[in-house]
């Protein structure tokens, strides 16, 4: 048995798909408990039982065609006439256009390449050090997790609603935590940029409403966007799915039939793509309902804790190991997997320490986030090094500065729960 | 494959694709449509599909599926790239193999009692919802898993003429 464990480990080192590894686990677990094996089809099968679920596959569409059309172009543009003319305001702009746009295209690396080859450029025309603007650009990639409609934290809802809590959370709640933590970090990484560049001052431009007027016209038909999904959801006017729907609907209409920028030869070849990270993560989180089912049966989230407990009786110890034990995650796995394969087992365990599950979805997606570029196999850092033409080697060193205003982040986060929770009371 | 790409089963398996696509983005645009219409009903007259609701869980289940299949196409699944890079030519195509190997019998597996279920709620008359049998809605898992495998094969298979083509070279 540990034997096939073990092999089961070496084999998703050496890069077998996760899904495969998960679903096997599985398996082997009913098969030596005797259990029919049917019961895997009947948890993937599950997947059909969750309506949160249908946000998933529609967002993920509505951002890939976004990021298919001139939307991150004018996104940028807009931001720009409103915040670039103050001091260190592209540095701003960066953060809060990367913040938006991550938001509501699901943090696939995707705000990167879209964005990232905008900022990038205008970054270093304007004065910036290069490393600085890498780095940037970067850390801006994963940046906006915590804000609505990111699909991770509609995930974490997805995946927490499926464990009996004693106190059953929404996705909504999950939207109002996100929202001082995910300002948090927007605002510090914005103070460590002014404090950066505050000997190398770009001329301070005058605010011109004439480039706010020309910005507005240009994206007149996605501005209603955000005011419809975050009024819709913060307002009670839509539940998650819904919104997703009105999403995908208005942005094809928009993107395709309005601005015309992706024709509709392109659009079935868009959505196939966007339907291959749906694929993706919806059979693992399939399998892992199995893997899942498997674990709470014979009783592993009570043991965990009662093995955890044994060393750690302090909630203050046991957050300190959570972070560590996150970050290495982080780095290792993907957030999607990290989700659907530690939620279930982290939050009956965190329950015992008398961590909210809500403030467990904060430190668990801010952790994650870190891990996007969390040397020495966070994604962004590839995709950068990809898109950018640089050594993954620079990338280290451009992150490590935004790295540690993120760490300090993260741990605000963890330590304050009143930030995650405060808005909810 | 190589030179007669344009037969037997390369043919075969490019219409498979075709097929596979035509349905994932049919299925995708009737979902968003009907999502959409949901909500109009709802909120113009108060109304809308009872099995609206069902419908669209179950179309995300099949989006999800046989967007699963796309992915094993391009070996796109999510999977930990840690130790792979470091690895020489050879010896990367030896460990697909393994791997390729490995995740076909898992999906034969999975297939295989998908199909189980499948055939045991046809025969129990289970419904899903409304009048829709259970079976139905479940066939994409059989399915899925099945073209799966076969896509595996096909890339182990690919995997082990590399395997032979590095060690001929050397």
């Amino acid at each position: 048995m540990i034997l096939i464990v073990l092999l089961l480990i070496v084999l998703a080192l050496l890069g077998a798909p996760l899904f495969a590894i998960i679903a096997a686990s599985a398996m082997l677990g009913f098969y030596y408990a005797d259990i029919d094996l049917s019961v895997v089809a009947i948890e993937v099968y599950r997947i059909a039982q969750m309506p949160a679920l249908l946000a998933l596959p529609l967002f993920t569409f509505a951002g890939y065609l976004l990021g298919e059309s001139q939307a991150p172009k004018r996104l940028v543009q807009i931001t720009d006439a409103l915040l670039g003319w103050m001091p260190g305001g592209l540095a701003l702009v960066s953060l809060t256009a990367c913040a938006f746009f991550t938001a509501f295209t699901g943090a696939s690396g995707v705000t990167i390449i879209a964005l990232g080859a905008l900022l990038y450029p205008a970054l270093k025309q304007a004065g910036y050090p290069d490393n600085f603007s890498l780095g940037l650009v970067t850390t801006s990639g994963s940046l906006g997790l915590l804000f609505a409609p990111s699909l991770p934290l509609i995930l974490y809802g997805v995946i927490a609603q499926q464990l009996n809590l004693p106190k059953q959370l929404t996705i909504d709640d999950l939207f109002i935590a996100g929202i001082l933590p995910g300002l948090l970090m927007v605002v510090m990484l914005t103070a460590w940029s002014f404090w950066v560049n505050r000997a190398a001052r770009a001329p301070i431009l005058a605010f011109s409403a004439r480039k706010v007027i020309s910005a507005v016209r240009a994206s007149i038909w996605e501005l209603p966007i955000p005011f419809v999904v975050l009024g819709g959801i913060y307002g009670g006017y839509f539940a998650v799915s819904e919104a997703a729907a009105v999403t995908a609907l208005y942005v094809l209409v928009v993107e395709v039939f309005i601005y015309r920028e992706v024709s509709l030869q392109r659009l079935p070849k868009v959505m196939r793509e966007s339907m291959v990270m749906v694929g993706a993560i919806l059979i693992i989180l399939g399998v892992s309902l199995a893997s899942t089912n498997y674990l709470i049966d014979i009783g592993v989230p009570e043991k965990l804790f009662a093995l955890i407990k044994q060393y750690v009786s302090s909630k203050l110890t046991f957050l300190m190991l959570l972070n560590i034990f996150l970050l290495v995650l982080g780095a290792m796995l993907d957030i999607f997997s990290a989700l659907v394969i530690m939620v279930p087992l982290l939050v009956p365990v965190a329950l015992g320490y008398g961590i909210d599950p809500v403030h467990l979805g904060m430190i668990f997606l801010a952790n994650m986030q870190l891990g996007y570029f969390t040397p020495p196999v966070g994604m962004n850092l590839f995709i950068a090094s990809y898109r950018f033409e640089k050594p993954v080697m620079q990338l280290y060193i451009a992150t490590l500065p935004f790295f540690f205003i993120l760490l300090a982040a993260v741990l605000i986060i963890t330590y304050w729960p009143g930030l995650s929770l405060g808005l909810l009371q | 494959m190589g030179q007669d790409d344009d037969t037997g089963v390369s043919r075969h398996l490019r219409l498979m694709a075709r097929i596979v696509d035509g349905i994932l983005v049919a299925l995708l645009a009737f979902m968003i449509g009907l999502a959409a219409l949901q909500i109009l009903m709802r909120n113009l007259f108060h109304s809308g599909f009872v099995t609206g609701e069902p419908l669209l869980r179950s179309l995300v289940l099949w989006v999800g599926m046989l967007g699963a299949i796309v992915a094993s196409r391009t070996d796109k699944h999510i999977s930990i790239d840690v130790l792979t890079r470091l690895l020489p030519s050879k010896a990367k195509a030896a460990v697909r193999v393994v791997i390729d190997l490995f995740v076909s019998v898992v999906c034969v597996l999975l297939a295989y009692h998908a199909g189980r279920l499948v055939a045991s709620d046809y025969e129990a008359g289970t419904l899903a919802f409304a009048n829709v049998p259970a079976w139905m809605v479940e066939l994409i898992l059989p399915f899925a898993f099945g073209v799966i495998a076969l896509r595996y094969i096909f890339l182990c298979v690919a995997a082990v003429n590399r395997f032979i083509a590095y060690t001929r070279r050397a």
